[in-house]
């Protein structure tokens, strides 16, 4: 990267854990501990993780949207507005919704009843953006969705009916579009094209790329497919028990994952004419509300130390995109 | 016009052959009880202290059996008696003879229409607005209050509240009347005077309707409003920012309604068959009252003049709810 790219959102140190109160005795889950990201303009940036590694609960936190039990117990969380870094977790509650749409919007998983079943697809359109922008009647409202609506390839009659009448694929698109209308600076996708067949999953990828080129914004996108941010993705951080255990440009994270647990992601994936038996990772993912003692990981890591143990190991600069957390790299 | 192939006619073909099987089983059931309405019309003479010649002991049978119009098998007596029913006659009363039962539902009929017409639509939209508000904000402290408030009242048996009611507001402190729907000896006019003594005598009976529908509906709704807020759909419209009365009105209220329309539109049908135990309770002239003693005297014509009301009531009820459907929920159609 020969040019130095604005930071959009950037965390520092993010703890937010789940306080639960089972029967009097208080259970604690480490979903987000301890997560330090920068994340730039005009960019594609995926997290990729086992099912239960906090990847939703971190995009919530993201977001901005911390509701009990969940709780941010540390950390801070910034956002680049109008050229100027701001602490949003401080944010009045009508200051973070005005945000919503505007600034950061959110891209929910399409085959859920993400939409209100009794109202036609318009009517949602209606209330997503017009509780942002003031003083416009339906009418402007209807042109601002039908325009992206027709930029983005869907029929514009999708507005016109109800959302039980959209295929899965249709809803999808329907929520990325819904989530681009406003031009927002920073867009988040929890698992878009999770559930969708590999036709469809196409068409949504290039449908995120394509915003993502006209606004010059930036994604961030959790999914746990690596196929798909092989595709989409211009970084990837790997999250592992509640941390980003290793971060770096899609290639790298590819060609040379440093990380023991991401070297088995990566090894786990089939490839053309190689016909050897795939490995995946030894065992299940720790439980986040009961993790081991040092770094998360050893209790599957085949080339675990007496260090890793006991402590868990600072994240390490490998060169200026490449960043990993894990004493093999720290001691070499 | 598939619609009307397809959905209406079928329908309406079903609304009336319920309605047809609903008659029959109320024609039968009563004449397969041990109550002989003529024998117990006999006891009743004769506990009165007459004395009858055997001979005229069977003329007075055979009249009775004639003007009750149980002559005949039990087939010549269904054919006569839909025969009547087609021209909208119930028949006579046996035991207010010879009052007509057209006539003794039309005086009872107005009583329970009034009072559970009101207390049914005070106690729905009560319950559901404190539901519904209740189920949004559960952490506040009201909602909590309520909340406990509808746990004590739901409980408790009907009549034993009724009760409780009307020995606390009745006999201890005496600010209603203990009994009927007006003063006695008052003239049904529509001066104020008489309707205000209408509402007076009706307050306890609606009171106590309205408490414990209005508790259930409280519960109902509360429990709706919070699984539709977990709802996928409310938690997007949260994160895309929709503004609160947005989300409460149009996705919450509008989504947890569904269910209460049905119920609605179920408990209206239902006043046809009147409020047995509120009016027992509060001595009130309504269907239920009659419909009791009806059963209590054998007088199958009565008994089947009000179920049958009943039965139309609430056939017709599920039948219109059926048909309007699809307005509340777009998913439901008929084609």
């Amino acid at each position: 990267m020969s040019e130095e790219k604005q930071v959009v959102l950037r965390t520092d140190h993010l703890k937010s854990f789940y306080v639960l109160d089972m029967q009097g005795t208080r259970k604690i889950v480490k979903a987000v501990n301890d997560v330090t990201l920068e994340i730039y303009e005009d960019e594609i940036y995926g997290i990729a993780g086992e099912s239960g590694c906090g990847k939703t609960t971190l995009l919530k936190t993201l977001f901005n949207e911390i509701v009990p039990p969940q709780r941010l117990i540390d950390g801070k969380l910034y956002y680049r507005i109008n050229s100027e870094e701001v602490d949003v977790t401080t944010l009045s509650a009508e200051e973070k919704r005005r945000l919503r749409m505007e600034y950061i919007s959110y891209i929910p998983q399409g085959s859920m009843s993400v939409f209100n079943p009794v109202i036609k697809i318009k009517g949602t359109y209606e209330d997503f953006i017009g509780s942002h922008v003031d003083g416009k009647n339906r009418e402007e409202i209807f042109r601002i969705a039908r325009e992206r609506i027709l930029e983005l390839g869907l029929p514009k009659n999708v507005l016109d009916v109800y959302p039980h009448q959209l295929s899965g694929g249709m809803r999808q698109r329907v929520t990325i579009a819904l989530a681009a209308s406003l031009d927002p600076r920073i867009m988040i996708g929890d698992e878009p094209t999770t559930a969708l067949d590999v036709v469809v999953q196409r068409g949504v990828i290039q449908m995120l790329k394509d915003i993502q080129k006209k606004l010059k914004n930036t994604i961030i996108m959790v999914t746990h497919d690596m196929g798909v941010h092989a595709n989409v993705a211009d970084r990837i951080g790997i999250m592992y028990a509640g941390k980003i255990v290793e971060e770096a440009p899609t290639e790298t994270i590819f060609e040379e994952p440093r990380h023991p647990y991401t070297q088995f992601l990566i090894n786990s994936l089939p490839k053309f004419g190689d016909k050897s038996t795939r490995e995946s990772v030894p065992g299940s993912p720790p439980s986040l509300a009961d993790l081991p003692t040092g770094c998360p990981f050893h209790p599957r890591c085949p080339h675990v130390k007496d260090i890793c143990r006991q402590q868990m190991p600072e994240t390490t600069q490998l060169d200026k995109n490449h960043k990993v957390a894990c004493w093999l790299v720290e001691e070499a | 016009m598939t619609f009307v192939k397809r959905y209406l006619i079928p329908r309406l073909i079903q609304y009336f052959l319920v309605i047809w099987l609903g008659i029959t089983v109320v024609f039968f059931i009563p004449r397969l009880t041990p109550n002989d309405p003529v024998m117990k019309m006999i006891d009743q003479m004769r506990a009165r202290g007459s004395t009858l010649e055997p001979g005229a002991m069977d003329d007075i049978i055979e009249d009775l059996t004639q003007m009750y119009g149980l002559e005949g098998s039990w087939g010549e007596q269904y054919v006569d008696f839909w025969a009547r029913l087609v021209q909208g006659d119930f028949g006579v009363s046996f035991f207010q003879f010879p009052a007509r039962v057209n006539d003794l539902i039309a005086v009872a009929l107005p009583w329970t229409l009034g009072l559970l017409l009101t207390a049914t639509a005070i106690s729905w939209t009560i319950g559901n607005i404190t539901g519904g508000l209740a189920g949004y904000y559960t952490r506040k402290r009201w909602s909590k209050a309520l909340d406990a408030v509808a746990m004590v009242i739901r409980p408790l048996p009907y009549y034993v509240f009724a009760f409780i009611l009307l020995l606390l507001f009745a006999y201890v402190v005496r600010w209603f009347p203990i009994t009927g729907g007006a003063s006695l000896g008052a003239i049904p006019t529509f001066s104020w005077d008489y309707i205000k003594d209408v509402l007076w005598h009706s307050f306890l009976p609606g009171l106590s309707l309205v408490v414990l529908g209005g508790a259930v509906n409280f519960q109902i709704m509360k429990l709706l409003v919070q699984n539709v807020n977990a709802e996928s759909y409310v938690q997007y419209a949260k994160l895309g920012g929709v503004t609160e009365d947005r989300i409460v009105g149009k996705y919450i209220i509008r989504n947890a309604m569904l269910p209460q329309i049905t119920g609605l539109a179920l408990s209206l049908g239902q006043i046809f068959s009147g409020a047995l135990i509120t009016e027992i309770v509060f001595g009130y002239p309504g269907l239920g009252m009659l419909l009791f003693r009806a059963i209590a005297n054998g007088d199958y014509n009565l008994i089947m003049g009000i179920t049958i009301l009943s039965i139309v009531g609430i056939t017709t009820a599920i039948l219109i709810l059926d048909l309007t459907y699809p307005l509340f929920d777009p998913r439901v159609r008929y084609t």
